[in-house]
């Protein structure tokens, strides 16, 4: 049943293959399934048992050239798996793969030479001589002519600040320094594609926006394709116009993200300060479909003396009702000091895709609608 | 003009010896430890050589040059460059090392080169302090000894590597390394005759040690670099440290393919 990739697109001409393109991978690891305790590990040595474990099974993508696509999903998921699949390191238990035009565990090192790779747990650099040197190690691996060079430290130098801290090794760095030296380290061979996982992890903000800032101007000024892994929503928010959700080994959504947002976070709440309380509130909004309201004391009164009912919020859903209706409705009946609307993070809508509440066939039905 | 292919491993061994050079002060002690060991097996010859002039052909000066030999050939490679490798298998760093247009074991070699010049270095000042406080140490005096004694030292490097990068791609299989170290340590050096000649060996244990590759570790330099074996004889050791080399080096090749499919299995 299984046509190649590049048989497919033989057949059907013009279509170009995009530069990822992945159907039907697999990795099946094996695990040993050990009896408890002694008498279980002495067993063991004897007679082995092992069960496969599906880390990925079954992914078909397909990232085109300049996309920056966030890859998302619960620990466990197979997101980095599927990342070192996809690099290289791994090779794949079943389906295909093509990184542009290449198969990349069969031509690892062609393959390798176009592509960097971040993995935040780990580091590139070597632990014991200078950030400098290091990079200058990498110009030789990837055999980056002089100018290029140059010119990438520069302009990484530059946007990361690493000025500071190009001189020490890397076991004197910080953890934020270290991932901005290793940032630095994946790009400067300019290669045509760049994973990152989880390139942001256990950073303070600063740092993380500087990252994101990088990120974002490599891709807009080179034109680099990105595929990162996060837990950090505010990474995605910032840098993917694209969302591909995969849990225990499967894509359960792939699709724009602001598309994911209007399906399943049609809810806005409005926060509104008033100048003095409004009794029965609730009556206000008779006839608005879905509208809650909640009271809660202002945080000028003082503890012994809240004034009650001065701030309210009212959570609406704004494919049913809009903010200025609302906000017109609490203006008729008293004066408005201050508001604000919340909408709810892709932080909330992930963590209900991982607690399951969403339903997945909903969810690839959006992610279908925005393809 | 360097080839830019061959480069990147001329950068490697370069940045490896600068690493060494990070760790200098452990570098040094575990040098001097191993020297300690040395004095220790000079005292000990000295007392099993009193009263005699010679034993299986070696007469005290010779075994003396024996001895610091056996030390210089033995302090190249040291356990840094061996566990540098095995940590890479076994803590998964060897991941960074696919990410990279490098070849595994070419890599590796290059590193252990780098690190293996430092050591050679610092081995050249203590036998050096060593050849002033003992006396009648005889080390060879014309050029073609001193030549193919240099050939075979270098060669002796490459074999080791060989056996040392073999062993240390079993740790993919067994997930530890010290058992694989101590294991690869006593059997290389017995066999290759670091602990004790190999002509002190009964003869059916000499005939065993010289069909393995360990002897090129350590017989080969030292008999060549004494004069005991010379010409064609000299030239015949050399060519078979070679024979072992290559033949060691493709196993390796193959290893690692059958062992970059065993990450496949139970996962990086």
């Amino acid at each position: 049943m299984l046509y190649s990739i590049k048989k497919i697109h033989r057949e059907g001409r013009g279509i170009p293959l995009s530069l990822i393109e992945t159907r039907g991978l697999q990795k099946v690891f094996r695990q040993a399934i050990k009896d408890p305790g002694l008498a279980g590990a002495v067993k063991h040595l004897f007679t082995q048992r092992y069960k496969d474990k599906y880390a990925v099974e079954g992914i078909d993508l397909k990232i085109e050239e300049g996309e920056t696509v966030a890859y998302v999903g619960p620990n466990g998921a197979g997101k980095s798996t599927t990342i070192k699949m996809l690099s290289g390191v791994l090779v794949p238990s079943g389906g295909e793969i093509i990184v542009d035009g290449l198969v990349p565990h069969k031509q690892r090192m062609e393959n390798a030479q176009r592509i960097g790779a971040v993995f935040g747990q780990r580091t590139q650099l070597w632990w014991d001589i200078p950030v400098r040197e290091s990079l200058g190690l990498l110009r030789d691996i990837y055999q980056v002519p002089a100018d290029q060079f140059k010119q990438n430290m520069d302009v990484f130098t530059e946007l990361l600040g690493m000025e500071s801290f190009l001189h020490l090794s890397a076991r004197k760095l910080s953890l934020g320094q270290r991932m901005r030296a290793d940032l630095a380290a994946a790009l400067l061979h300019d290669p045509k594609i760049v994973y990152l996982d989880e390139p942001t992890i256990g950073l303070d903000v600063a740092v993380k926006h500087r990252i994101r800032d990088f990120i974002k101007e490599m891709n807009r000024s080179k034109g680099t394709t990105m595929l990162l892994t996060t837990h950090d929503l505010g990474d995605i928010e910032d840098l993917c116009e694209r969302l591909v959700i995969i849990d225990q080994g499967r894509i359960i959504y792939d699709g724009k993200l602001q598309e994911v947002k209007d399906t399943f976070a049609r809810e806005r709440t409005i926060h509104i300060q008033l100048s003095s309380p409004i009794p029965d509130a609730e009556e206000l909004f008779r006839g608005l479909p879905e509208v809650q309201v909640k009271r809660s004391g202002d945080p000028k009164g003082t503890i012994t003396e809240p004034q009650e009912g001065l701030a309210l919020s009212i959570r609406f859903d704004r494919f049913r009702c809009t903010a200025s209706d609302i906000v017109k409705r609490v203006m008729s009946r008293g004066e408005v000091v201050d508001f604000r609307i919340d909408e709810p993070s892709i932080e909330e809508i992930i963590r209900r895709v991982y607690d399951g509440k969403l339903d997945s066939a909903a969810l690839s039905a959006a992610g279908k609608g925005s393809a | 003009m360097i080839a830019p292919a061959f480069k990147k491993y001329v950068s490697l061994a370069r940045c490896s010896m600068q690493n060494t050079l990070a760790y200098r002060l452990s570098f040094i002690l575990n040098f001097l430890a191993s020297f300690i060991g040395l004095i220790a097996m000079y005292s000990l010859w000295q007392a099993i050589y009193t009263g005699q002039v010679q034993l299986s052909g070696f007469t005290w000066s010779q075994m003396q040059a024996y001895l610091l030999v056996t030390f210089f050939v033995n302090s190249m490679l040291s356990y840094y460059s061996e566990s540098s490798i095995t940590s890479k298998i076994i803590d998964g760093s060897v991941m960074m090392d696919l990410l990279r247009p490098i070849q595994f074991q070419k890599a590796r070699l290059a590193e252990t080169l780098g690190s293996c010049v430092l050591e050679g270095l610092l081995s050249c000042i203590l036998i050096g302090l060593a050849a002033i406080f003992t006396f009648g140490i005889s080390l060879p005096h014309d050029a073609g000894t001193i030549l193919l004694f240099a050939l075979s030292i270098v060669s002796s490097i490459l074999l080791k590597f060989s056996i040392v990068y073999l062993s240390a791609l079993l740790c993919f299989w067994t997930t530890s390394s010290f058992g694989i170290y101590w294991a690869r340590t006593s059997i290389t050096n017995l066999l290759s005759g670091a602990l004790v000649p190999l002509a002190f060996f009964p003869g059916w244990l000499q005939s065993v040690a010289m069909v393995l590759p360990f002897q090129g570790i350590v017989n080969t330099p030292v008999t060549i670099g004494l004069g005991m074996t010379e010409g064609t004889d000299a030239l015949q050791l050399i060519a078979i440290q070679w024979v072992w080399i290559v033949l060691l080096w493709l196993l390796g090749k193959w290893m690692w393919s059958r062992a970059v499919r065993q990450i496949t299995i139970h996962g990086g």
